[in-house]
């Protein structure tokens, strides 16, 4: 067994700790081919003292022992700590345990005393079986099932997260290019037929046909920014949230106030496009279904989770199953949040919404 | 009348330029940004920013924040916002931000060139020019939602008035617009703020404020 530390001691210095973090040479088979020798040399001397009981078969064994049990060692340290690794282990010793009961019952066997390693084997295997159960609980069939589910679940989360960032982005981008291109040059072609049309101050009838292209473009940049409204409202890039819901009271046309708590960073803008739409069409129901009826909005964050509230103090029984309704619930559940409508007859409607803020 | 141009996009900026050239405004500077519209201000002391409200880098609302520092660093500036879409809560903030005329128009009414010209020349000289959308959206918004008693009195011809002043014309132009009489417009206009409760005033920027402050308290 000495053979196993001695070359790894360094006859100089005291050893750093780095050295000591190293692996020790591999001195296995410098053991084996030891261990080898010693029981050539038993052999020999078995033979030449005449043979007879094969007293040499001991020896082997003794020799054999050691190496496995280095053999073993050098495995257990060649790989970091781990279930499965430790089973492995465990297997191995349990193997030579084993097989040094079977060869001990067999050198000793004269077919008077039976299979006496039968117990031990059993148990030992049995501890490994436990061990392997324990350890691969989860390759189950049924349990393999579940793991398979949760892993796709989480892809799909991460996916499904990933695919409405694009896509809102996208949104972003087309708003963006409305704006930059059709918009700007319907703007510049407008202000072209304006000072066509002031020149032509003489001839009446075709200044008139120049302010009717003027008035078509007009309309033309109308309906591409009512467009880029509904994509996402500007004021909702440039201020957020509570000044998008503020700016929405007008146009909803309900006299509501709006309670919102600070945030201290912005949610995703997806998330935020969302929220707003919870709160327009909200606000829309209330001007709709209880007009004149006062609403409040509330805005707040608790743990990382947008909440809004949308109260109102009208007639109350909605129909939740309503395609208004029914379109904001999977906006808002295809961001991994729910949407709560609470309607009782005679007593108001309150929309609850919550979104994982997603920063 | 000397002005700055700040508009990102040359052939919207080009245009502008060459209308108020046309109609005897001295165009002294031009910029594409924020840092341009600083810089110009500081360097020209125009009488006019005619400021597009979506500026790079981030194309939010950076024209109007350049603008308000601007009047915060040149008191009086007069500034006319050209937005692709109209927010009442802008022009609340450029109507606080300070003296100075102030104006927040649509850009496609640049293409209206008689009425676009004399908003410019309104704000130039320290007066006030709201968009017509801007002014229908909070008077929709009195009267939309649970009815506002004071505003459901006015008769729609004093409705009418009262959004013309909103966006900041004066009587006279008001008559104009109507084809009436001043006398008949200064009546209305009585009776406005007789029924509002408005305090009477004659500074038209003042009334302006007014009439603005009222339609924005819910």
């Amino acid at each position: 067994m000495d053979a196993d530390t001695a070359p790894t001691q360094l006859p100089i210095a005291a050893p750093s700790p780095v050295q000591d973090e190293q692996p020790p040479a591999n001195a296995l088979p410098l053991h084996i081919a030891l261990s080898a020798l010693a029981g050539l040399v038993a052999t020999i001397v078995w033979a030449v003292t005449g043979g007879g009981y094969y007293w040499a078969a001991w020896v082997w064994l003794g020799l054999a022992v050691p190496v496995a049990v280095h053999a073993i060692i050098r495995f257990g340290l060649s790989q970091p700590a781990s279930a499965r690794h430790g089973l492995a282990l465990h297997s191995m010793v349990t193997g030579m345990v084993c097989g040094i009961l079977l060869i001990v019952w067999g050198f000793t066997t004269d077919g008077v005393r039976g299979f006496w390693p039968l117990w031990p084997l059993l148990v030992l295997g049995v501890a490994v079986a436990v061990h392997a159960l324990v350890i691969y609980a989860d390759r189950l069939p049924g349990r393999e099932r579940e793991a398979q589910l949760a892993e796709r679940v989480g892809e799909l989360t991460r996916t499904r997260r990933g695919a409405l960032d694009v896509q809102a982005a996208e949104l972003r981008r087309i708003e963006r290019d409305l704006h930059d291109g059709a918009q700007a040059r319907l703007v510049a072609l407008s202000l072209l037929l304006g000072r066509t049309e002031e020149r032509l101050s003489d001839r009446p009838e075709e200044a008139e046909l120049v302010r009717r292209a003027r008035e078509e473009a007009s309309a033309a940049i109308g309906e591409l920014r009512d467009l880029a409204r509904g994509i996402a409202p500007p004021v909702l890039a440039d201020r957020g949230l509570a000044a998008a819901v503020e700016a929405l009271g007008p146009r909803a046309a309900t006299p509501g106030t709006l309670e919102a708590q600070k945030h201290t960073a912005r949610p995703l803008p997806v998330v935020e496009t969302a929220a707003y739409f919870v709160v327009a069409e909200g606000l829309t129901n209330v001007a709709k279904h209880a007009a004149g009826a006062a609403a409040v909005v509330r805005l707040g964050e608790q743990d990382g989770r947008l909440m809004i509230e949308i109260a109102d103090e009208g007639p109350g029984g909605a129909d939740v199953d309503g395609s208004g309704l029914t379109g904001l619930r999977h906006r808002v559940e295809a961001l991994d949040g729910t949407l709560t409508i609470l309607s009782v007859e005679g007593s108001g409607t309150t929309i609850y919404a919550e979104l994982p803020c997603g920063r | 009348m000397r002005a700055v141009i700040v508009e990102d996009l040359a052939l919207l900026r080009e245009g502008i330029v060459a209308l108020l050239r046309e109609h005897d405004v001295d165009v002294v500077a031009q910029a594409e940004d924020a840092d341009g519209l600083l810089r110009i201000v500081a360097g020209h002391k125009p009488d006019l920013a005619v400021v597009d409200v979506r500026l790079p880098p981030t194309f939010t609302d950076e024209g109007l924040r350049a603008a308000i520092e601007a009047r915060r660093r040149q008191p009086g500036l007069n500034i006319l916002i050209l937005s692709q879409y109209v927010e009442p809560i802008y022009t609340a903030e450029l109507l606080e931000s300070g003296e100075g005329g102030v104006g927040y128009l649509l850009k496609e009414r640049v293409g209206e060139v008689r009425s676009f010209m004399d908003a410019v020349q309104r704000v130039a000289s320290g007066g006030t020019a709201l968009d017509r959308e801007v002014v229908s959206e909070l008077v929709r918004q009195r009267t939309g939602g649970a009815g506002d008693d004071a505003l459901a009195s006015l008769t729609p011809r004093e409705r009418e008035v009262l959004e013309l002043m909103a966006e900041g014309r004066t009587n006279a132009a008001i008559a104009r617009h109507m084809v009436v009489t001043p006398g008949a417009v200064e009546k209305h206009v009585t009776n406005i703020f007789g029924k509002l409760d408005l305090p009477a005033t004659n500074d038209d920027h003042r009334r302006v404020l007014a009439v603005l402050t009222f339609l924005r308290s819910a």
